[in-house]
């Protein structure tokens, strides 16, 4: 059923000069599948096992990659007994033909021999992406994620156990480029030259719609358990038995259904970086205490919706990227601008003073003296948490504040943030002097 | 697939029938190629040595030898006589006009089938070192597999000949034009690797939560010891790509990155970057830049020289389920001195600090913390001009 067959073909060499194509023995069909999808780059590695039949002595064996994405220079084939028997002398690509492998193996053994090959393709992708249920009172979430793994490989795979790999891996060249090269290795001394994906090749993957409906037919009713695992600096998530993905398709996974998150609505206002709107977050830790925190949370995109009344009604609240959140540490979801939290910050006094004067009389140094009041407006019904961020674009500054300023602190060298907790419908009021030296000025400033 | 030659070196010799000129069609023989040695021991350009027996009259010959089609530097071209040297002399080289062909005046001391050797520099004809590197599944050690991939886009066939390299063993191999072999030619299990986390303030950004959806990721490379220790040491390994896998625990393995390496002489180390990590996160920001001590003033009351007083914090986070080791590289340009250092750091060079952060696991209780407070003065410090850097900034 597969539309692009790997073929696989062992030819007997003739001891001398040369080697002719004589005997075709078998076509050996995979006898497993392991698929190791990554989602930072356009990469899976594939490892299949087949048994081959070799004859004691030397062999050739032909591989051949029509119409795949494979990257030729990472074919590997181990065998997986009698590996101290059997060498694999070399892997030539030979001249003038294209998508071709011939494996030249020494074996002492004959019979069945259980092989592994590994390589990479490109055309396999996935990505994560979760719904978020806010409960009326906004205090927790029902967080959903899911997988969704998409095959444009140009190759069905079959029963073929998945894996995916959270992590940022460190790549040179695209597989997808190696895999259109002429030559696997380039050649000395020209740029190799990019071939775009013909279009007929793309279209030529609906013809598995067929096998694909059977497939999904036989699937378990229950949605699968994905079991998560870290390795180096990477999470591996292996999805419970086999998959079939044929080329084209796409298959969305639960990856985890957790009923509440505890969540804060917090609001942040900083005009240099939002303009003059109160941005959302949602924030929440991903750690046991909020229902999380066995593993990492891969990035994507978030769906927000809130329940409303009793009849199971939603009502969409916004959606947010996000990225890779490891394990304890804080989320925050940027939801976008709202109209219900007001943040307005307005110049109540300006003054100068202080100047100093140089040899020519001209203006060398003074003080800008600034009073701003803050009022922060919560109108909703819940109560909400507000950071609000201001920048003072010189690090040679004193500031006085005053009122309900909540907390304070010192962010860096010329910013602050006051954190405001709200009551429902409630507004709060501080006022700060910001007082920035200029000119000759900056030399009297004291930190 | 037993191809014939698909280009040529034609030799022929042509007897000297007095001075009279003479047209170049008068093939006499067409000596077989005997022993060939291709030598790839020059990245830059590859040798090739061949052997054929030329049937020499007493007297001047004409030994002409073409190449059509087949990139062969023409001035690299020599030749030798091996059998009777003293007897076989090379008068003049002439060049046919249009061609890819020289002619040889060879004068012989008697009847000779003199064994001669021709060498020259054939362009497009090369070798690539590969290697693949599977770690355990602790991060300890790698199994070090090295290919040859020898890549011959010359114009030329060689059905067999004596492949060199710098090192090793020489090894019997025919390669055709358009043909790439790839030859394991190094297995080396068990070596020794580092890992190695690595945070430079002059390459990633400060501070990570003024991204958007971004996460900084800390480059992390496996280090290699290129020694006896290692099971290695016993040549240079040569540049190439490296990809490297990692042991699952499940008879399976994953890919973990790929980087390329340069040379590494023996006792040198090879540092292979393999992606990042995003479980260890730094924020670091200046927390004071000011000017203070006002040295000079010109006549205008200008500033020409001050020393400033800087602060810099940098908050480091484990999430990881396990300890690590963060190399911080922190740059001071210019005359500078440390007024307050809260931890251990090694001065590099002039302006480069560089601080081994141990980091221990993630607990129950939240991400390891650890933070660096670097309180400096840099002096002397004159407005526009820019202290001198002691080494361009390098990615890792």
């Amino acid at each position: 059923m597969k539309r692009l067959a790997f073929t696989l073909l062992i030819i007997f060499v003739m001891t001398g000069v040369g080697w002719a194509k004589v005997d075709l023995v078998t076509l050996p069909s995979r006898d497993t599948v392991q698929l190791t999808i990554y989602n930072s780059a356009d990469m899976t590695l594939v490892r299949e096992s087949r048994a081959l039949t070799l004859k004691d002595g030397a062999n050739a064996l032909q591989f051949s990659w029509e119409n795949t994405l494979i990257d030729p220079t990472s074919l590997e084939m181990l065998p997986k007994a009698n590996a101290d028997k059997i060498d694999i002398a070399e892997l030539v690509y030979p001249p003038r033909v294209r998508n071709l492998g011939l494996w030249n193996i020494e074996s002492g053994v004959s019979g069945k021999v259980p092989v592994e090959i590994t390589y990479l393709t490109s055309g396999l992708s996935w990505r994560a992406f979760y719904m978020g249920t806010l409960t009326e009172d906004e205090e927790t979430m029902r967080l959903k994620g899911y997988v969704v793994v998409t095959n444009n490989s140009g190759e069905d795979y079959e029963n073929a156990q998945t894996r995916l790999i959270v992590g940022q891996v460190h790549i040179l060249d695209q597989i997808a480029e190696l895999a259109r090269r002429q030559y696997p290795y380039g050649r000395p001394g020209e740029a190799p030259v990019m071939r775009e994906i013909l279009e007929e090749e793309r279209v030529a993957g609906r013809r598995a719609r067929v096998v694909m409906e059977k497939a999904m037919l036989a699937m378990p009713s229950e949605p699968k358990a994905i079991k998560k695992e870290g390795l180096s600096e990477y999470f591996l998530y292996t999805i419970e038995g086999t998959e079939t993905i044929p080329n084209g398709w796409s298959k969305r996974l639960q990856s985890f259904d957790v009923e509440a998150v505890p969540v804060v609505n917090l609001y942040k206002y900083e005009t240099e970086r939002y303009g003059p709107s109160v941005v959302r977050f949602l924030s929440f830790k991903n750690d046991q205490e909020h229902e999380l925190g066995q593993t990492p949370i891969p990035g994507g995109r978030l769906k927000v919706y809130r329940d409303v009344g009793d009849q199971g009604h939603l009502s969409y609240t916004g959606q947010s990227d996000f990225k890779y959140i490891p394990v304890d540490e804080d989320v925050e979801l940027n939801l976008g601008t709202v109209a219900d939290i007001v943040v307005e910050p307005k110049l109540m006094d300006f003054k100068t003073e202080n100047y100093r004067f140089d040899s020519r009389r001209n203006i060398s140094g003074w003080d800008e003296i600034r009073t701003f009041k803050v009022e922060a407006k919560n109108t909703r019904d819940i109560g909400v948490k507000v950071e609000i961020q201001r920048n003072f674009g010189t690090q040679y500054w004193d500031i006085r504040n005053s009122g309900d300023f909540g907390r304070f602190e010192k962010v860096d060298l010329d910013t602050v943030k006051y954190t405001l907790d709200l009551q429902p419908r409630s507004s709060q009021t501080f006022e700060y002097v910001i007082r920035t030296y200029h000119g000759v000025r900056e030399e009297d400033w004291r930190p | 697939m037993n191809t014939k030659t698909k280009t040529t070196i034609v030799l022929l010799v042509i007897l000297s029938i007095g001075s009279v000129a003479f047209g170049r069609i008068k093939l006499v023989a067409l000596p077989e190629r005997g022993a060939t040695v291709i030598r790839l021991d020059n990245p830059q350009a590859t040798l090739i040595e061949e052997e054929r027996v030329l049937t020499l009259q007493k007297g001047l010959n004409k030994v002409d030898f073409s190449w059509k089609g087949v990139f062969i530097d023409a001035d690299s071209i020599r030749l030798q006589a091996l059998d009777h040297p003293d007897q076989v002399t090379l008068l003049s080289v002439s060049y046919p006009p249009n061609e890819a062909a020289l002619v040889w005046d060879i004068s012989s001391g008697s009847d000779y089938a003199e064994t001669v050797r021709i060498s020259y520099l054939l362009s497009n004809i090369d070798r690539l070192i590969t290697y693949k590197a599977v770690a355990d599944k602790a991060e300890t050690f790698v199994d070090l597999k090295s290919y040859l991939v020898l890549r011959n886009f010359s114009g030329e066939d060689f059905d067999r000949a004596r492949v060199l390299l710098d090192y090793g063993e020489a090894f019997e191999q025919g390669i055709d034009h358009e043909e790439t072999k790839q030859m394991l030619f190094l297995k080396s299990p068990g070596v020794p690797v580092t890992k190695v986390w690595k945070f430079d303030a002059a390459v990633l950004p400060w501070d990570p939560e003024k991204l958007e959806n971004q996460n900084v990721g800390i480059p992390v490379s496996y280090r290699i010891v290129n020694d006896d220790a290692a099971g290695l040491g016993q040549f240079a390994l040569w540049g190439g790509k490296a990809r490297l896998f990692q042991d699952d625990g499940h008879e399976s393995t994953i890919f973990l990155g790929e980087d390329v390496t340069t040379l590494v002489p023996v006792g040198e180390k090879m540092e292979l970057y393999i992606g990042d990590s995003r479980d260890i996160v730094v924020t670091q920001r200046k927390m004071t830049d000011a000017q203070i001590n006002i040295l000079r003033r010109n006549d205008n009351r200008q500033i020409v020289m001050y020393d400033t007083d800087e602060e810099i914090t940098a908050k480091i986070e484990n999430f990881k389920d396990s300890s690590a080791v963060l190399t911080m590289i922190q740059h001071i340009p210019g005359q500078w001195d440390m007024e307050e250092c809260n931890m251990k750091y090694e001065k590099k060079d002039a302006s480069t600090l560089e601080f081994e952060i141990q980091l221990p696991a993630r607990t129950e209780a939240g991400p390891a913390v650890k933070e660096l407070t670097m309180h400096y003065h840099r002096r002397h410090v004159r407005p526009g001009v820019q202290p001198p850097m002691p080494t361009p900034l390098r990615r890792r």
